[in-house]
């Protein structure tokens, strides 16, 4: 397979002082300003008024790199502290991270936008990268080994896996500490975000911006399936991203730190070296799908389901009980399609048992799992089998 | 049999769901939000001590196997253990102290005052591989996040004893 030019793809995403080997980029930026990669230099007025002048600095986004005035008393820690933090240093290590992920956009990484609004120098970019790359490698993950999970259960194992919540679980697991307030004097090895102010209601925060019709009327009934096309991978509604001097919450910048790590492992390090680290780090995390599922009425499925499938009807029969006069009677109650048994439960009384039944038997349909499945980036790596069509699933029954 | 009632059990008829009345559309399965736990060593590893913190004294005896550790050995033990952040700062007039912080947010400390540099050195390797965690006796040999492959014994199953 051909080598992927990640850099040159890359460059969007990374600050102009990073991108490299690069003619063009070379005289575009090379004013002699900044030589220092990841964080702007204090400028002065006049300089800021000559590259305005500058006919090559038109376009107001490539102006964005230049902080406003006010923005400077707070720029944040330069280039070499990132070469000299020893916390920084020991987080890298820590991580295993690649040594081609350099130290500099790894505190670019712990540098929340909402401590630098520059996106040039704070780790949105990176964020939203990530924040893909997860979405992508556990989706395919849970729909290639579990093909038959409802998808309110593949919305809730995604948010177990990849949540926000999950996320900044993770990052306190990798030690990572916060700044009490960003700054330049701040070791680059802490976690850089300005805080929400003390009694903002956390729906203020962010807007909520959905393309769903009428997204304000929260009692009306919504599908699932509308989730998929309207929601983000967790059935959620869209939130906006956060205004413009405001802060974020722990969990929040946390989350986007994890994200943005991910993201810079695949822009240094490329492709393999983020899969490895998904699967190090989040894949590897325990989490028992079957006490996911949250059914109302199981054994109405389960008839739903044998007649979908063209199964006999299930029947519930007694495997065995003790005490039934007894005030602690046991049942033991199996559904049975034909000959087959579908599952078994017990209960102290004959409807709980049977009840129960229908549970494991439904549970035993929706966790099937094909032999060796795949996942279609697997084909990415080099001298990958050819790849078989994975398993479609009809999905849930429909009640 | 399909739709309609059928039996729990042989004999006595129990009533089910009757599907025609249930015209509404509602969510047959919902979900329980969780989130996943950690499985440290599993995946990837981390290693759960964070930080070193050495203190010494420059004038009393009880540090002078620590200054020779911290001149001497202690270059190799940071060189070989890259992920732990490593403090040197004095502590006039005080015994030297080795303290470990962890990521648990706990932190331990040894003092290894008049102790040869080998002793000191020990002592070190102990706080890099402690977990943070007060230490507990661990009664059964093995604990884990998931079930029991074999399952929990069951007296309604298997063959029936007579009386």
């Amino acid at each position: 397979m051909k080598r992927l030019q990640l850099q040159r793809w890359s460059s969007t995403a990374l600050s102009p002082r990073v991108r490299t080997n690069n003619r063009l980029h070379q005289q575009l930026y090379s004013t002699g300003l900044r030589l220092q990669s990841t964080v702007s230099p204090l400028q002065s007025e006049s300089t800021i008024s000559e590259n305005v002048e500058d006919a090559s600095f038109q376009n107001p986004d490539a102006m964005r790199h230049i902080r406003p005035q006010d923005t400077i008393a707070i720029s944040l820690s330069p280039v070499e502290a990132a070469t000299q933090s020893a916390k920084l240093a020991a987080l890298h290590a820590r991580l295993y991270l690649p040594s081609r992920l350099p130290l500099q956009t790894l505190a670019r990484t712990l540098v929340d936008a909402s401590a630098d609004s520059n996106v040039d120098f704070n780790n949105e970019s990176l964020a939203t990268l990530g924040h893909d790359l997860l979405a992508n490698y556990t989706s395919e993950h849970l729909i290639c080994t579990y093909p038959r999970l409802p998808l309110s259960v593949t919305f809730a194992a995604m948010y177990a896996y990849v949540g926000p919540k999950t996320l900044a679980a993770i990052s306190k697991e990798w030690g990572i500490d916060n700044a009490t307030v960003p700054g330049g004097e701040v070791d680059p090895g802490f976690l850089q975000f300005r805080r929400v102010a003390p009694g903002t209601a956390v729906e203020d925060i962010s807007q909520l911006q959905s393309a769903r019709p009428y997204a304000d009327q929260k009692k009306w009934r919504m599908t699932v399936s509308s989730k998929i096309f309207y929601d983000d991978e967790f059935g959620d509604a869209i939130k906006g991203s956060v205004a413009l001097g405001q802060g974020v919450t722990d969990e929040t910048a946390r989350a986007t730190f994890v994200r943005a790590v991910l993201g810079a492992i695949y822009l240094h390090a490329g492709r393999p070296a983020a899969k490895r680290f998904f699967e190090q780090h989040i894949l590897s995390r325990h989490l028992n799908i079957s006490e996911l599922f949250n059914f109302s009425q199981p054994a109405r499925d389960l008839a739903r389901l044998c007649a979908r499938e063209n199964f006999e009807a299930p029947v519930a029969k007694i495997v065995s009980e003790t005490g039934r006069k007894s005030r602690s009677p046991v049942f033991v109650v199996g559904i049975f399609s034909g000959q087959d048994k579908l599952g078994e439960g017990s209960g102290s009384s004959l409807m709980e048992a049977r009840e129960r039944a229908a549970l494991s038997a439904l549970k035993g349909w929706y966790l099937y799992t094909p032999i060796n499945p795949r996942v279609p980036s697997s084909m990415e790596e080099e001298g990958a089998a050819p790849w078989k069509p994975a398993h479609i699933d009809l999905g849930e029954v429909i009640v | 049999m399909f739709p309609g009632s059928f039996p729990v059990g042989v004999s006595k008829p129990c009533k089910w769901v009757n599907l025609k009345n249930t015209s509404v559309t509602t969510m047959p399965v919902k979900a329980i939000k969780t989130i996943s736990s950690a499985r440290n060593g599993v995946g990837a590893f981390i290693l759960q001590c964070k930080r070193l913190d050495f203190h010494y004294c420059n004038f009393g005896g009880s540090s002078r196997g620590m200054l020779s550790f911290l001149t001497k050995d202690l270059a190799a033990f940071a060189r070989e253990h890259p992920q732990i952040e490593i403090r040197v700062s004095p502590r006039p007039a005080k015994h030297p102290v080795i303290k470990g912080h962890y990521i648990n947010g706990h932190e331990k400390a040894i003092c290894v005052r008049n102790l040869e540099p080998s002793e000191i050195m020990k002592k070190t390797n102990i706080l890099k591989e402690a977990n943070g965690e007060k230490l507990k006796r661990t009664k059964k040999p093995v604990t884990s996040l998931n079930e029991s492959v074999r399952g929990i014994w069951s007296p309604y199953h298997g063959d029936l004893r007579g009386v």
